[in-house]
């Protein structure tokens, strides 16, 4: 008697290998944190500061995992994609940056107008375009400037985001402020590949510069902006 | 109040209950789908806060089968899916909030608060914590009858400390409620607004207002910071 043919066992995808894994670390890192959380009231004062580290290092670790979703979630079109315009969402960045830049004495001076759309979700946009002008910020020379140009060309529309006075990106892991902190630091280089690979997914194309005239270029073809464009 | 808990791991669901009794609420637990469904219809409760991913019966169907009976009934969602699309169809279900692993207990806890008074109240126009007003219709922050002026960020950090006066705030949640950022640039921005907001809220006046929580962030109370 012949056996039936088994169906093979379909594997996982190296995306839901890691979606899986990231899933499943939620939810002991959840409990973790709750619970360092209510602890820290209820044990002695000599502990405390025990305590405290515990969760600063846990929320850490949550950090690289969300770090870690936004990585993989790059990719995933997403059924309420888009279109985006561009321009506000430069504008919504700006002004949510600007607080923090301004500690380090630098301005953001935006210019100029668009009409290109890209086809994501809002806030997978907002999340890249914040965490390159991050980067910038940190890496910038205090008191400095970094303009941001939006134009619009015959076949394309550009964003260029330039530091007057440079600002050294590839150092992004040895920033003055990543010394106190080496993971974070660590973090602002992944924070720039994971923004490359949301805006590249969606049709864009970024370049990044480093040294004296340090910025990125954000291209988004006309054939994107006009197909992606509601009708 | 009265809450729900449907969550299936039971460490997660212990701490959420005693962190929550410890707010003085009423907690029942459920750790599986059709016995949560069952609870929410059968029960009383002011807020459900239900976990997605379910043994039995998913969150998503106990959430549908909940808002079909229970039109008033505030469901918070706790999942670990972070995706756009899936609070999208959380919020579309009829869910009220949505919270994503691994989230904060305290942010847990100011949501609570904040679905638990929707219910009661329409949010309130004026806050007041002692003789400090904040008029979120005149954005007018006066203290002791004293003008204050505020930057924008100022008043944004302001108001969500009032919103949550008498509790914590962890930096992470003035970054993401505030700044509008999940990440942590880097920047002391949030240590440097607080003093800010220190030098114009309590400067001259007297008690102080703004306190910091050691090892936590901060809280705004007129009794002093609770840890």
């Amino acid at each position: 008697m012949s056996a039936a043919p088994q169906p093979s066992l379909k594997l996982m995808q190296d995306q839901e290998v890691f979606g899986e894994l990231l899933h499943s670390l939620s939810q002991p890192l959840t409990s973790l944190r709750c619970s360092l959380e209510l602890s820290i009231d209820e044990v002695a004062e000599r502990q405390q500061a025990t305590v405290s580290v515990a969760l600063q290092q846990t929320e850490k670790v949550i950090g690289m995992i969300q770090l870690m979703r936004d990585y993989l979630d790059a990719e995933q079109p997403g059924s309420e994609a888009g279109p985006v315009p561009l321009a506000p969402a430069v504008r919504v960045v700006v002004e949510e940056l600007a607080s923090i830049a301004e500690l380090r004495g630098i301005k953001l001076l935006l210019a100029g107008s668009c009409t290109a759309h890209l086809p994501l979700p809002e806030p997978r946009l907002r999340l890249a375009l914040q965490y390159l002008l991050a980067a910038l910020i940190q890496t910038a020379l205090v008191n400095s400037e970094i303009t941001l140009q939006l134009e619009e060309g015959s076949s394309e529309s550009v964003l260029r985001v330039e530091c007057g006075n440079g600002a050294r990106l590839r150092d992004c892991a040895q920033s003055p402020h990543s010394k106190r902190d080496s993971v974070s630091g660590t973090l602002g280089s992944v924070r720039l590949a994971v923004a490359c690979r949301v805006l590249e997914t969606a049709g864009a194309f970024l370049a990044i510069k480093d040294g004296n005239r340090a910025g990125f270029v954000l291209r988004i073809p006309r054939w994107l902006a006009t197909s992606s464009t509601p009708a | 109040m009265r809450i729900l808990i449907v969550e299936d791991d039971a460490a997660l669901s212990g701490f959420l209950r005693k962190g929550l009794e410890a707010e003085h609420h009423a907690v029942d637990t459920a750790h599986e789908g059709s016995q949560g469904r069952a609870m929410a219809l059968e029960f009383d409760y002011d807020l459900v806060v239900l976990d997605l991913n379910l043994p039995g019966m998913d969150g998503l169907a106990v959430l549908k089968s909940v808002r079909q009976h229970k039109t008033n009934l505030p469901v918070m969602i706790l999942t670990a899916r972070s995706r756009v699309e899936d609070r999208v169809q959380c919020l579309d279900s009829g869910a009220d909030d949505y919270l994503v692993k691994p989230f904060s207990f305290l942010e847990l806890s100011a949501r609570v608060r904040v679905l638990l008074r929707r219910k009661q109240l329409p949010s309130e126009l004026v806050l007041t914590v002692r003789d400090l007003s904040l008029d979120r219709v005149q954005h007018r922050v006066e203290r002791a009858g004293r003008y204050i002026e505020l930057t924008t960020k100022e008043y944004a950090l302001l108001e969500y400390l009032m919103r949550n006066s008498g509790r914590r705030v962890t930096r992470a949640m003035i970054i993401e409620h505030v700044w509008n950022m999940n990440f942590d640039s880097t920047t002391n921005v949030v240590d440097v607004y607080i003093n800010y907001l220190r030098r114009k809220v309590d400067d001259g006046f007297s008690p102080a207002l703004i306190h910091t929580v050691r090892g936590v962030g901060y809280q705004l109370s007129p009794e002093g910071a609770s840890a």
